[in-house]
């Protein structure tokens, strides 16, 4: 015989192996999107890599155990007439086998999972640093360079709008993240990784993202009413759109008033409780507010003038409008006061009251920031 | 075949006999007196009947939360461009005062509330005490041979202090609008102004005690009033697994009590413990807290463990294989129950303590895997009859083992990054808790609803409840998994549009779920009013609860009973006591042949 049975047991082995080898790299990737969403981070491929011997060890098992399960009761399901058969009760070999293989399986997991937890774990000595806060409901980054984003997006639908961070792609950056109030939790399910943040130390969050791109971040600890529009958006750009991005950050004294009063109700999480249009919320909507009654919780009752929004701003708990509870993080010392007009500027706006005042302040802030534009090119050459 | 010995024995104080001593269901001679007969009973069997009615109401009280949850996530809650919200199920409900609107609840405050309300009840008021104060209760003296629990004033104190426990509980969750989840994290629990934490700990403390007391009664039970003739390897395994639940009740439950002194001296006297703004650590309530509540996790699955154990071995009529590998595993679980607290924190805590409690936390699923081998080679050679309880027990074997095999993902440290606190975990607990305790309870309530009640139910109809909620479970829960892979973060009222359709399916799997549950307690009903009446033995069972009648009289047995086999000797003690042919019996042998 030229072909035994063996040879061609063999050789369709060889070619069905080949044929799995060939097909695998786009297979591969497409069963990857079934189980995860995509690979950003440097880590999230050894990652998913674990998962999938997880994954596949227990399948193994599983398939084991449900086909011996169905076997047994197909072939030893009750007859007429036949009853169970003697069989050993136990056999110490066999239940050590079924101790032992385990062990070592789960022994391959954890060594596997901390090697890949140790590169997730320890920042590179070259990252860039990033300062994060957390706070009701809402996500800050400081830039080193001692910007905040202004860029908002409006992909989701959860949320009317949810601030853009932008980060390099193919450079570590280091997250150093605390928080306001409770306790929060970063995550960004591309990254495969995700950090509590605490109101009382500093945790921290390195990635490096591979693909230029916008990824979703999400908060994981449970943190309230707004727990789940806690979103924001990381924008990966190239090296160089992101060194031009994070330098238009720094200066918001050209930025128009009251377009900067909109861009802070998003980035300052404001948004989160106080709507513009009277719907309710965690909070007193902003509609119509200035130059109102308030009745407070200790039984007062104010007018909300420029003084009474400074103070809700800067320090909310000093009164309270009753039916709310004390919620919202303080702003003292947080906001420029341009920023802090600009946000009064944008309540007023929203109501008949303030509508004349609305525009002198406006049209003073122009003229401002034409006077401020037309000193900066000096003070550079300078 | 009909001149068997066993027969006989059956028949002796079986149908046709006449006793001095009635049922312990039949009723006193006037309403009252039959009324305060329940209310200041001692008898274990009533104690268990009551157990049962009260925890059985509060899975349905958390099941209507747990719908609640699911009917709000059909939809995601979303906003349009010109800020039209849609997709809200739980509306925002304007608080008004004399008149004027002066402040809103929330859609999502309420969505918070419905899955606090239904993992508290579930937990402290469901699962920790439905299988061992219900049908541990019932079964444990039963099973050991004994008139009763050793002490019975204790038990029934046990009884009112959880029904006060559960009553405080149910009027904190709904009245005080507890919406910080089952956990209570701090700062958010002590800061929230809706989250009466302190109340909420104490009724999980007060629940906390008649755990205790009904542990200290197990374990002392267990050691002291095994029948003649039992020795520690002639207990049937859902006696280990009780006593190994009551050891981790006593020795876990008081944690709970410190955690809440701390509470309580935190805030009465402003120590800080907790309360970051006091110089307290939060992250330290997390350990307290899973301190006790991870080996709680043990206490609520490893009854089911024994209840498997035992209708395995019954409906298969083999004996366990490995019985000491499996009760002694049900030990093991109960001691590494101790020491893996720390994985509930991978993504809080130290990286040390993380990589610490990643290996010890893999140590659990050895004996695990243990049991799930020993109940399937079980299976081998025996003679299985699909009953409704045995359907139930290879559900169990189904939804437990994917419930476990879920385990190890969440304990590898690095995937645990990316699946802490999403729907990953969510559907992993719910395979355990629900795949594994609740079918568990399902299959041990079918499995002993004859011997409780003395009625038989439609097995038909159960069987094909049993179907419903083996589909709804797996549609409501499997889904989940890709849910939680694909980054849902778990407690969101609403979503990002790509995770709808996995919603969705989620959603319409809880309907069928509660579908087949509700088949279930028609077919219970119907049985108590218009069911066939249970033989002694319907299973032909060897374990001592099903040697007396149906249902047991007030003192359980006539005669103190002498253990003469073991509790699984299927292959040597053919055939059972009782009658062929009754019920799902094995069939009679033909003439001459030879059981083995």
């Amino acid at each position: 015989m030229a072909l035994s049975t063996r040879t061609i047991l063999t050789r369709s082995g060889a070619l069905i192996a080949g044929l799995a080898l060939a097909s695998a790299a786009p297979a591969r990737g497409a069963l990857n999107n079934l189980m995860f969403p995509e690979q950003v981070s440097s880590y999230a491929k050894p990652s998913d890599a674990v998962m999938w011997f997880v994954f596949l060890v227990s399948a193994v098992f599983f398939v084991l155990l449900m086909g011996l399960m169905g076997y047994f009761c197909l072939k030893y399901r009750r007859r007429p007439g036949v009853a169970q058969q003697r069989s050993v009760g136990h056999n110490t070999p066999l239940e050590l086998a079924w101790s032992g293989i385990p062990l070592i399986l789960v022994g391959v997991m954890f060594v596997w999972g901390l090697f890949v937890y140790t590169d997730m774990m320890v920042a590179p000595g070259r990252s860039e640093a990033i300062a994060v806060t957390a706070r009701k409901w809402s996500w800050t980054w400081d830039y080193d360079n001692g910007g905040q984003s202004l860029e908002t997006t409006k992909a989701y639908k959860v949320i009317a709008e949810a601030p853009i961070f932008a980060v390099p792609v193919g450079r570590p950056i280091k997250l150093l993240m605390h928080s306001e109030d409770v306790i929060h939790s970063l995550y960004i399910p591309v990254f495969r990784k995700k950090i509590d943040v605490h109101p009382n130390r500093y945790t921290t969050y390195w990635f490096q993202a591979d693909k230029p791109g916008d990824y979703e971040l999400f908060c994981a600890e449970y943190c309230g009413d707004q727990h789940s529009q806690m979103m924001a958006m990381v924008r990966a750009l190239p090296e160089a759109e992101y060194q031009e991005w994070k330098a238009k950050l720094l200066d918001t004294s050209k930025v128009p008033l009251l377009e900067l009063g909109r861009k802070l109700y998003i980035t300052k999480g404001c948004n989160a409780c106080h709507s513009l249009d009277g719907a309710p919320g965690t909070g007193p909507t902003w509609q119509g507010i200035y130059m109102h009654d308030v009745a407070t919780t200790d039984g007062k009752t104010l007018v909300a003038d420029d003084n009474y929004l400074r103070e809700s701003i800067l320090v909310p708990g000093a009164n309270i409008v009753s039916g709310y509870s004390n919620q919202m993080p303080v702003f003292m010392g947080k906001l420029t006061d341009r920023e802090l007009l600009a946000l009064i500027t944008l309540i007023k706006s929203l109501s008949e009251t303030g509508q004349s005042e609305v525009e002198q302040i406006l049209r003073q802030d122009e003229e401002e920031r034409a006077g401020l534009e037309a000193a900066s090119p000096e003070q550079t050459e300078k | 075949m009909t001149s068997i010995p066993a027969h006989e024995h059956a028949g002796a104080h079986g149908a046709h006999g006449h006793h001095d001593e009635g049922s312990y269901l039949s009723p006193k001679k006037t309403f009252m007196a039959t009324v305060m007969s329940w209310v200041w009973t001692i008898d274990h069997k009533k104690i268990g009947v009551m157990y049962l009615a009260a925890t059985l109401f509060a899975f349905f009280l958390g099941g209507v939360a747990a719908l609640v949850v699911r009917a709000e996530l059909f939809e995601p809650t979303v906003i349009s461009a010109d800020g039209v919200v849609t997709g809200q199920l739980l509306p925002n409900i304007n608080i008004i005062k004399e008149g004027a609107v002066v402040g809103t609840i929330t859609g999502n405050n309420l969505y918070n509330r419905a899955f606090s309300l239904h993992g508290a009840i579930m937990v402290f008021l469901f699962i920790i005490p439905a299988i061992p104060a219900a049908l541990g209760n019932f079964f444990l003296p039963l099973m050991l041979g004994a008139k009763d629990v050793a002490f019975p004033r204790l038990n029934l104190m046990s009884w009112y202090i959880y029904i006060i426990g559960g009553l405080l509980a149910v009027w904190v969750l709904i009245r005080g609008g507890v919406e910080t989840g089952w956990t209570f994290y701090t700062p958010y629990s002590s800061t929230t102004e809706y989250g009466a934490t302190t109340a909420m700990v104490m009724a999980a403390f007060i629940l906390g005690f008649s755990s205790i007391f009904t542990g200290i009664n197990f374990v002392v039970t267990v050691h002291k009033l095994r029948a003649p003739g039992m020795g520690w390897f002639d207990m049937p395994l859902f006696i280990w697994a009780v006593y190994a639940t009551a050891i981790i009740q006593v020795l876990a439950t008081p944690v709970l009590g410190i955690t809440l002194a701390l509470l309580a001296l935190e805030r009465t006297f402003h120590i800080g413990i907790f309360d970051p703004a006091m110089g307290g650590d939060p992250v330290l309530f997390q350990h307290f807290f899973w301190f006790y509540s991870h080996p709680a996790v043990y206490i609520m699955i490893l009854p089911g463990m024994g209840i498997i154990s035992d209708v395995i071995a019954t409906h298969a009529r083999k004996p366990i294989f490995g019985y000491r590998f499996v009760a002694f595993s049900s030990l093991a679980i109960a001691a590494i129950s101790f020491i893996v607290w720390g994985h509930h924190m991978f993504t809080s805590q130290g990286e040390l303590a993380s990589v610490v409690f990643s290996g010890i936390t893999f140590l659990v699923a050895i004996p695990t895997a243990i049991k799930v081998f020993a109940w399937v080679a079980t299976l081998y050679k025996g003679s299985i009859a699909f009953t409704t309880p045995m359907c139930y027990a290879l559900v169990f074997l189904f939804t437990f083992t994917i419930g476990g095999l879920t385990g190890p993902p969440l304990a590898v440290l690095s995937a645990d990054m990316h699946l802490h606190d999403t729907y990953f975990v969510v559907a992993h607990f719910h395979y355990v808790m629900m795949g594994g305790t609740v079918m568990a309870l399902l299959a041990g309530l079918h499995h002993w609803w004859p011997k409780m009640f003395g009625k038989m139910y439609n097995e038909n109809w159960a069987r094909f409840a049993c179907l419903l909620v083996f589909i709804g479970f797996n549609v409501t829960f499997f889904t989940q998994f890709f849910l939680g892979q694909h980054g849902m973060p778990r407690r969101y009222a609403t979503y990002v549009e790509e995770f709808h359709t996995l919603h969705q399916i989620s959603t319409v799997g809880s309907w069928i779920l509660a579908l087949g549950l509700f088949v279930h307690l028609g077919v219970f009903v119907a049985s108590l009013f218009g069911g066939r009446k249970a033989p002694d033995n319907p299973w032909g069972s060897l374990t001592l609860e099903w040697d007396t009648e149906t249902p047991p009289i007030e003192h359980n047995f006539h005669h103190e009973p002498v253990c003469e086999h073991g509790p699984y000797d299927y292959d040597d003690v053919y055939p059972p006591r009782c009658k062929p042919g009754e019920w799902p019996m094995p069939a009679p042998l033909p003439p001459g042949a030879r059981a083995h």
